[in-house]
């Protein structure tokens, strides 16, 4: 009789406790969901791709990655058997973790090179900023020659390549704009090998992702989860920042069944469109701010190239309106980019301490 | 009339320039040959106009023509193909040129909206974003080929250090500098990556270009070319080319201990010497201007610190397997050192940034050592219970466990250290490190203590226990460790290991001496020789029985198995003694008792030294 009871009443409890197991799962869901809804809803015309959004997309993986870092937590016992399934899920994501973390060092790396380019539009505002009635001839060389480092600067990695070993060949430029190239191929990688592939990365991180059926019990459901939402913050990133051998034609697709696809699959399909937009194709990054900077300096350049001394009053007031543009794009960055790169650098450390903890409980 | 006659002189010498100069320059250059054939054609008396009736017009025209003239020299500078700044006398004269350019338009920028000299002024400017220009590119050129033809070529390759026995030297490739060879490990050197004299240049087109509004450009060539030449530095200390954290993750350990090696070196060269020469060169070229100094500085030395730290942050990520324990902890320990030079030499605003993910990744590096320590707790509680030795002797598992600890106790301090950095709670006696160290032990012996229930015959299993137990007593005894643990600890185990040896006695041999004991008040005296016949028949198989098998059990301390042996000399030598005499005194059994005798005392007392040899495998 009694140890019929004590059999009901283990039962019961575990029962409940599968009960609390399935609701915290659920909430998870829910609210990958509901963040990801909202980063949809966010994202029309010139939002998406911002810095500010991104910046919203890294908070939203931040909460993901908490309530994530809570399930594991809460699951220790399961996974601590070093042979139990979950185990290897659990340990799967975690290693998986590790390449996001180059990711992210690659991409610090490339938020220095948008600044290196943010401070040569420095110059060239500081060139034509002039207190002085008119804008010299002077003025005019100095800020052209600064609108030509830039778009050497800001050409796609591959060209620059290319362009660099044909310069090469005729010798040392007198200018020194060969060794401003030089510096940009270099700057690009501080933290990962001049062989470092960013989409090889991605691709890497995605391999043998295999979805989980929806009933599946355990955590193989959250584990799929977060890994998705690290894939997709992932090449959000590498699609907006410029790093090594960006490509985005790691397939990224996630079955409807579960409630955060829609919203994450609308993201991806609209962010793909972005890129083939004919004005974006060769860019070496879908930043917003990079098009903006792009473009305000190529418009620079070739007002600079068309004018004639003396200079009209029409190509004057043209020249102040331009400047202006330039100025507000400059301010843009110049505030955004290092909330930015705390950011990056925020969730490179958050996901190395999970893994430190979630180690450190599995013992 | 003496004045008279010189204003004539004057203007006649005025009019002949005027004349044969076919343009404003080539005048200017004829004055310019007068004035150095007579003090009176001096250059001001000879450009000014000296009609006092016209006030506007005059200092207009006065400032046209010093710009003008300035403008015929800067041009003259400005075509000129050969670097201004390979002759000092050139170099002094363009800034001084450029230097009274600035004045005159300061001095005149307050006048800048009446039309005729704000045109001026205009074209002022133009000179000088021309003359700047100009400057920037000498400044650039001035940097660049000022490192090369530097006759100091330092080398801190590593290769170099195989060659030397003893000291490790630094060579200097030279052609007019005195070789110095100096130990690598002191960090007192300095290095001027550049000659005073160009150093000195560079300052004065510098101090031009910030007066000019060319700061950041200035800043901006400054940090291209020290960059450049500081991560080539770097390089030439033998690291491989920026490593990944899934590089690092996936080196073979061999490998990546060499790499950390070669790191080590290198970040002690580049904190202690490379660094606060580059700092040094931005102060003095920069000198007056300490926002553009702490700009550039920051510029040029972010990716090569960026760089040395992803290797620490790698390495810290990457490492939880125990033997990677002693590499770590160098890391650890060359962090720790380097911190006071991260501090000073990233002192500014710019810097903070750099400054601050330094003391992260040391932070990790500690964690990353006490993520090692639950490996090691995590191996031994996976140890599994099946894998007993044969012979009871020392398990492998406890050779490794204590080796490894005494190994790490030599780096106490540092260990302290690590764990204090925790979040534990210690205790009001005992160090956060006291507790791991306790806390492994407990594991160690419970993980014995399950191995040990493995034997089927519980003697062994005593055996076993006490072996390995007088291992960990001595492995802790002197040393470190001991320390850790305290006296009490050690004490504790002493006695532990004592109780075993009691249970080991208790569980198979009491019953035997139980079998000696004469009971003479029990039966009769015939009774008694047929009871004492049994019992001694038993006595001598189970005798025999324990002493064959216990002579195949291990006792690895000499001592121990002394005091077994000896124990059990106390335990069995005075009742059989004592048995067999009454047994040899029985009246029936009388001169048969020879018969059921078996052992002498002394028989006895050779059996009991051959325990605990084990075999020559299980000895092992």
């Amino acid at each position: 009789m009694l140890l019929s009871f004590r059999r009901d009443q283990v039962d019961s409890n575990a029962a409940s406790h599968n009960n609390n197991m399935e609701a915290e799962l659920d909430s998870f869901q829910r609210q990958v969901a509901e963040k990801f809804t909202d980063l949809n809803a966010s994202s029309s015309g010139d939002d998406l791709l911002s810095l500010e959004w991104i910046g919203k997309l890294l908070d939203s993986f931040l909460c993901c990655q908490e309530e994530f870092r809570a399930i594991v937590f809460n699951h220790r016992s399961q996974i601590s058997a070093s042979s139990s399934p979950t185990n290897r899920l659990v340990s799967d994501y975690f290693e998986r973790s590790i390449k996001a973390l180059d990711v992210c060092n690659a991409i610090r790396d490339g938020v220095e090179q948008i600044r290196q380019w943010q401070k040569l539009s420095d110059i060239v505002i500081s060139a034509l900023d002039s207190r002085r009635a008119n804008v010299g001839e002077g003025q005019l060389r100095r800020a052209k020659k600064a609108l030509v480092d830039l778009a050497i600067g800001m050409l796609d990695e591959k060209d620059s390549t290319r362009l660099a070993h044909r310069n090469r060949s005729f010798g040392r430029a007198k200018d020194g704009h060969n060794r401003s190239m030089g510096q940009h191929l270099r700057s690009l990688s501080w933290s990962v090998s001049r062989s470092w592939s960013a989409s090889k990365q991605l691709q890497a991180l995605a391999s043998n992702l295999t979805t989980p059926r929806q009933n599946d019990v355990g955590l193989a459901v959250p584990v799929y989860t977060m890994t998705s939402v690290l894939l997709f913050v992932m090449w959000v990133l590498v699609a907006a920042i410029p790093c090594q051998d960006r490509g985005l034609q790691v397939s990224f697709f996630v079955p409807r069944q579960f409630r955060w696809a829609a919203p994450v699959m609308s993201l991806h399909d609209k962010i793909v469109e972005e890129s083939k937009r004919r004005d974006r194709k060769n860019c070496c990054g879908l930043l917003k701010e990079i098009g903006r900077i792009e473009k305000s300096s190529r418009v620079m350049n070739e007002l600079i190239d068309s004018i004639h001394f003396p200079m009209s009053e029409e190509k004057e007031s043209e020249v102040k309106q331009r400047v202006e543009e330039l100025v507000e794009v400059h301010e843009a960055l110049k505030n955004g980019l290092d909330p930015f790169e705390r950011k990056v650098r925020e969730v490179f450390h958050r996901i190395v301490r999970s893994r430190t903890e979630s180690l450190d409980s599995l013992c | 009339m003496a004045e008279n006659g010189e204003e004539k002189l004057l203007a006649v010498a005025r009019h002949i320039a005027k004349t044969l100069g076919h343009n404003e320059s080539m005048a200017d250059d004829i004055l310019q040959i007068f004035s150095t054939f007579d003090g009176r054609f001096s250059r001001e008396k000879l450009s000014e106009d000296h009609q006092p009736g016209d006030d506007g017009s005059s200092g207009v025209a006065s400032l046209e023509r010093a710009l003008n003239s300035l403008d015929s020299q800067i041009s003259r500078f400005i075509a000129s193909d050969q670097p201004i700044w390979s002759d000092p006398a050139d170099s002094a004269a363009f800034l001084d040129s450029i230097d009274e350019l600035v004045n005159l338009t300061r001095d005149w920028s307050h006048a800048s909206s009446e039309k005729p000299i704000g045109t001026l002024l205009s074209r002022a400017d133009d000179m000088m974003q021309q003359a700047m220009f100009r400057v920037e590119e000498e400044f650039r050129s001035l940097m660049d080929h000022g490192a090369e033809s530097f006759p100091v070529n330092h080398r801190f390759d590593s290769e170099e250090e195989e060659d030397e026995e003893e000291e490790e030297e630094v060579d200097y490739d030279d052609t007019t500098q005195i070789p110095v060879a100096q130990p690598l490990t002191d960090y007192d050197l300095i290095i001027d990556a550049l000659s005073s004299a160009t150093i000195n240049d560079l300052h004065e087109m510098a101090k031009r270009m910030l007066a000019a509004g060319f700061g950041k450009a200035c800043s901006h060539v400054y940090s291209a070319s020290r960059r450049e030449f500081l991560e080539e530095s770097v390089s030439r200390l033998g690291l491989q080319k920026q490593l990944s954290i899934e590089d690092v993750h996936k080196m073979q350990w061999q490998e990546l201990e060499d790499e950390i090696d070669r790191w080590i070196k290198a970040a002690n060269v580049a904190l202690r010497i490379l660094f606060p020469s580059e700092r040094r060169l931005c102060d003095r070229v920069f000198f007056g201007f300490s926002s553009a100094a702490d700009l550039s500085f920051m510029e040029v030395c972010r990716g090569s610190t960026i760089q040395l730290l992803n290797f620490a942050d790698a390495v810290a990520i990457g490492s939880r397997s125990p033997e990677r324990l002693f590499k770590v902890l160098d890391v650890f320990e060359t962090m720790r050192d380097l911190m006071p030079e991260f501090e000073s030499v990233f002192s500014d605003q710019f810097c903070l940034v750099l400054r601050n993910e330094a003391v992260t990744i040391w932070k990790r590096l500690g964690e990353a050592v006490r993520g090692i320590f639950m490996e090691l707790e995590n191996l031994i509680r996976r140890d599994p219970a099946k894998a007993a030795v044969p012979g009871g002797g020392l398990h492998p598992i406890t050779r490794y466990v204590m080796n490894y600890l005494r190994a790490a106790c030599r780096s106490r301090q540092t260990l302290e250290q690590v764990f204090e950095e925790s979040n534990g709670v210690p205790s009001k006696d005992s160090t956060l490190l006291t507790v791991q160290m306790s806390w492994i032990m407990e594991l160690l012996e419970s993980n014995l203590e399950v191995k040990s229930k493995v034997y089927k015959d519980p003697a062994l299993s005593y055996v076993f226990l006490m072996n390995n137990g007088r291992y960990i007593v001595q492995k802790v005894r002197d040393g470190e460790l001991g320390v850790l643990l305290g006296e009490d600890w050690i004490r504790k185990h002493n006695a532990k290991v004592k109780q075993y040896h009691v249970s080991y006695q208790r569980s198979s041999w009491n019953k035997m001496v139980g079998l000696l004991k004469v009971d003479s008040a029990a039966a009769g005296m015939n009774g008694l020789g047929k009871a004492m016949k049994e019992k001694l028949k038993e006595f001598n198989t189970q005798f025999e029985e324990v002493c064959k098998a216990h002579s195949t059990w291990v006792v690895f301390d000499e001592q121990m198995r002394e005091e077994l042996r000896i124990s059990l000399a106390k335990l069995l030598l005075p009742p059989y003694g004592n048995f067999i005499g009454r047994f040899q005194n029985l009246g029936d059994i009388g001169k048969n008792a020879d018969r059921y005798i078996k052992y002498g005392v002394e028989d006895i007392e050779a059996r009991v030294n051959e325990l605990f040899k084990g075999t020559t495998t299980a000895r092992k």
